[in-house]
């Protein structure tokens, strides 16, 4: 046989040979368990913060106008924890009502169904907040009601169709001391602020903010229209304002009702100048015209291009604004354009989302490129070096580096400015555009169609700005 | 049969290949065995090397592809515990081998072969599959559980029952 | 003959019926059309506009190119991450799923990366990951959900015989115009689009098609290459009557989407699947080109029994579930 013939008796040294590598097993095991462990916490954070936190205040709410931009605003605070919706109130019982109560009866929401808002307000005992999103003449009876009421208001921008009805609101703030947010959501955007404070307040990236430029083009649209089964009654109509059913749809366009496009469109940029500027214009010019639709049934301006002077701290600008409705050509966006570099933001996410170009001649970006601030330039400008350490081939104009903000936004346009306005009555944050604020960009925003009839340069003063 | 002359430092190196290799497997196994719903039929669905009819065919097959799950499931890990203690551990490095050798040629990266199961790496004819039937084949023909695993145990005991025996015969 | 179709597609022109209106849009970078009767046009053009603010709307929710919408943050989930979507988009999902397991996998919105791994809080509209790494593009499938919607909201406008649809890729046929018994479209080779293989009438049906164009541009989950071999798929399937259950917005319809599906599914799946599918779903219906055959299934059962004895001459093997690239075949794209 072999040399293996002699009996082997297990010796110490095959037990721990043999048993050697069980540890490993054991190992395993071990890590096996922790892997497990993790998970399993996972998923059950993930659980548990799917449910509104216990110790997060709930936020009984009530809807005021359900119509288009209502249920915008609604989409978002479905997304928004802690909320309980109490009521929806709209005076298109047969549609636009009855929908957003079903929408929100899909999510547990067992909100009560107001035509009358008065009706809404007496019977709604547990209500904290009212969200107001009717047309612009009806702001300011609803918010400063519900103020009134002991509520605290989110208001749709324009704030009132008038000054007067704005400053009215102002004061009933005031008075009553609650909360009033100005739909302005731009002032809650991350990207925004981001730019608001890091890059303007902060680096002062662009120098000097010398002139700026802002539209917001939009091509041909029908008038809207509502199904005619769901037609609301003339008196009713009548009764809360209405001349008829097509002035209810297209409300905007009217005199005494909205302001036209450029209180619809121009006042979220234009708002957007004064942020930034950190000045209030001394004056505006406007030219503006009802170029394209029909006068019986748009009543405001179709076409406004408007020249606004600032007075800004760090020294004079102009900005210029214009809004068409007749031709879409490059959507919206504001440019601001300063002795040291170039601004050009958006509302959207994927146009102009936020772009910077550092003039050639100012000092570098290097800084703010390391703190994150700014993305690094997307093409560096090639610099020729000659042999005595001159720096620039005079041939050649250098294009400016591109840079992007390096913030997106990840959830629905109004949701930061309506998360803003919860945390604020929850008392953990302050409000981004209170009335008062928000009163500054009415004016300079409602008194561009006074320039426009006028013909002429319209002055500011300082206390025009003020309530 | 006579041990492997091998070096002490490189039968070391073989037994950490070993359990290595045997933790690799029994991770799959019980990764597959605990997910809720893993099954080998997107893996043979996307095979487009010379073998591919067969696995589309087992992959369309559901008493078939039941049985590969199986096989393939508590194959991983019980070949993963084996190689781990080094207790019979021939019979697991070929159990082993074979099913490695399934993995490759269900999807070889053979020139000429394109397919997108994501994965890293970039492999030409060798990727990670093939380097692993290797590391079974080393570990099958080095013993290596005889070197330091439970096999070392069993073989002396194995023994001790056999000699009586021939003793007796002889 | 009107109307366009990259998918082989085609309306024809309805007689000499003035009352039909056609609207177009551009969103989810294709064409949608409102086809609609109605003798007020600018009623008509109101109503279209409605159903474009709708599609704008689910574009924004359902886009995977726009950072902030539902899909970019599903995209975007760690394991054991959740977010809150539309209920639109969930219903899309849910619909994308039931594709999904009806045909084996051939339909994946997720095209491999995991779909099985995303769980639907339908009650909460949450979408949670199990996983890491899932990536959902609902185009195809969100273009039949908005036709679904338009229509609905069209005849929420008493806009009863109408047509919509999205790039001719989903379209759905409601009540028919005038007298006809219902909207004239044809089926035609992509590639030539002036043979026509085959003319419908529909009403209250959706139609989904996807061919292959200029580019292959159906991915195959299962391998994550192009399609090859076959050039085009129809698949229709009736729209069921609104019910009870509607009103309330329990459940909706969706044909369109449910068509919009199976069809790309078509694109993948092997004859004798697509026969099961139809035998297994009353009332639908699918042809597929393949090369130069024509192939029609579902429908009137001895057309069917013609078709499988068919395939079984031809010697194709018991399941051939993949297409494949024959050799010396031009090259894809």
């Amino acid at each position: 046989m072999g040399s293996d013939d002699r009996p082997k008796k297990i010796d110490r040294r095959d037990v721990l040979k043999g048993l050697s590598t069980l540890p490993a097993l054991g190992l395993f095991g071990y890590a096996w368990q922790k892997q497990r462990a993790y998970q399993q916490t996972k998923v059950e954070e993930a659980a548990a913060a799917a449910q509104a936190p216990a110790d997060l205040q709930v936020i009984n709410i009530a809807l005021l106008g359900a119509g288009a931009q209502g249920q915008v605003l609604t989409d978002s605070m479905l997304r928004i924890p802690g909320l309980r919706f109490r009521a929806v109130c709209d005076i298109w019982t047969e549609y636009n009502q009855k929908r957003v109560v079903n929408s929100l009866k899909r999510f547990k929401h067992e909100p009560n169904a107001y035509e009358d808002y008065r009706e809404m307000l007496d019977k709604e005992k547990e209500l904290d907040a009212v969200i107001v999103a009717t047309p612009d003449f009806w702001h300011e009876r609803h918010a400063v009601d519900c103020l009134k009421a002991g509520k605290h208001v989110y208001c749709e921008k324009e704030m009132s169709n008038t000054l007067e009805g704005a400053r009215r609101m102002v004061a009933a703030q005031r008075q009553t001391g609650k909360l009033l947010q100005i739909g302005h959501q731009r002032r809650s955007n991350p990207r925004y602020l981001h730019c608001y404070n890091k890059l303007l307040k902060e680096a002062q990236l662009l120098g000097r903010i010398i002139t700026v430029y802002g539209q917001w083009n939009r091509g041909v649209t029908p008038d809207l229209g509502a199904p005619d089964r769901y037609a609301i009654p003339q008196a009713r109509l009548t009764q809360y304002g209405f001349k008829d059913m097509h002035q209810f749809r297209n409300w905007r366009w009217y005199r005494g009702k909205g302001g036209g496009p450029i209180v619809d469109l121009g006042s979220h940029q234009i708002d957007v100048y004064s942020w930034f500027l950190g000045a209030n214009p001394s004056q505006v010019m406007a030219s503006g015209g009802n170029l394209y639709y029909d006068p019986k049934t748009h009543e405001w301006y179709d076409t406004v291009m408007a020249v606004y002077d600032y007075d800004t701290p760090l020294g004079p600008a102009k900005a210029s604004y214009s809004t068409q409705t007749t031709n879409g050509s490059q959507g919206y966006f504001e440019n601001f354009m300063g002795d040291q570099g170039t601004l050009l933001i958006s509302e959207s996410e994927v146009n102009y989302a936020g772009q910077l170009y550092r003039d050639p001649n100012a000092p570098a970006w290097d800084e703010w490129v390391q703190k994150g601030y700014v993305t690094a330039p997307k093409e560096q400008a090639t610099k020729a070096t000659s042999d005595s350490g001159a720096v620039a081939d005079v041939r050649e104009s250098v294009a400016p580096d591109q840079h992007t903000v390096p913030v997106t936004l990840r959830d629905p346009y109004h949701q930061p400015h309506l998360q803003n306005f919860f945390d604020a009555v929850r008392g953990t944050a302050t409000l981004n555009c209170p009335a008062d604020e928000a009163y500054r960009t009415a004016v300079a925003v409602l008194r561009v169609n006074d320039a426009i009839e006028s013909r002429a340069p319209l002055a500011f003063t300082p206390a025009d700005f003020e309530v | 049969m006579e041990d492997m002359k091998l070096s002490r430092s490189a039968m070391i190196a073989i037994t950490v290949l070993r359990v290595v290799v045997g933790w690799h497997f029994l991770y799959e196994g019980i990764a597959k065995l605990t997910s809720a719903s893993w099954s080998a039929a997107g893996y043979m669905k996307a095979s487009r090397g010379p073998f591919a009819t067969f696995f589309h065919w087992i992959a369309s097959q559901p008493h078939l592809l039941d049985q590969a799950n199986l096989i393939t499931m508590y194959g991983l890990t019980i070949v993963g515990v084996l190689l781990i203690l080094g207790l019979f551990t021939r019979v697991a490095a070929l159990g082993g081998l074979g099913l490695v050798m399934l993995f490759y040629l269900c999807n070889p990266p053979l020139v000429g072969y394109f397919y997108s199961i994501p994965s890293e790496g970039s492999y030409l004819i060798v990727n990670k599959n093939l380097v692993e039937v290797c590391a079974l084949a080393v570990i099958l023909l080095t013993r290596s559980g005889l070197f330091a695993g439970l096999d070392r145990i069993v073989r002396v005991l194995v023994f001790q029952r056999a000699q009586p025996a021939r003793t007796a015969a002889a | 003959m009107s109307g366009g179709g990259a998918e082989g597609v085609y309306v024809e022109q309805p007689g000499d019926l003035r009352d039909v209106r056609r609207f177009a849009h551009e969103a989810m970078a294709t064409v949608y059309e409102v086809y609609a009767v109605h003798a007020d046009r600018r009623y008509a053009a109101q109503a279209a506009h409605a159903c474009f603010d709708l599609v704008d709307r689910l574009e924004r929710e359902l886009s995977r190119f726009l950072p902030n919408s539902d899909v970019a943050r599903i995209n975007d989930l760690a394991a054991g991450d959740s977010t809150r979507v539309a209920p639109s988009t969930l219903e899309c999902l849910v619909i994308a799923r039931h594709i999904f397991e009806l045909t084996g996998g051939a339909f994946d919105v997720s095209i491999g990366t995991g779909m099985p791994s995303l769980e639907f809080d339908t009650e909460e509209s949450v979408v949670r990951a199990t996983a890491e790494g899932v990536r959902i593009d609902l185009g195809g499938i969100g273009k039949g959900y908005a036709v679904d919607l338009m229509a609905e909201l069209l005849e929420d406008w008493g806009l009863t015989a109408a047509l919509v649809h999205g790039g001719f890729s989903s379209v759905l046929a409601l009540d028919p115009p005038g007298t006809a018994e219902g909207w004239p479209l044809t089926l035609s080779d992509p590639r030539e689009p002036s043979t026509v293989l085959e003319r419908l009438s529909v009403r209250q049906t959706a139609l989904g098609a996807s061919g292959v164009r200029k580019r292959d541009h159906i991915v195959d989950p299962h391998t994550g290459t192009p399609v090859c071999g076959r050039r085009a798929a129809w698949v229709t399937v009736p729209r069921p009557r609104a019910t009870a259950a509607q009103a309330e917005r329990q459940y909706r319809a969706a044909a369109a989407a449910v068509t919009d599906a199976l069809t790309t599914a078509c694109m993948l799946l092997g004859r004798n699947e697509i026969d099961a599918l139809c035998r297994n779903s009353p009332g639908v219906e699918a042809w597929i080109l393949e090369d130069t055959e024509l192939l029609h299934f579902g429908g009137a059962a001895s057309e069917l029994s013609e078709r499988a004895s068919g395939a079984e001459r031809a010697g194709e093997a018991a399941s051939e579930p993949r297409c494949r690239g024959v050799r010396g075949a031009k090259p894809l794209g």
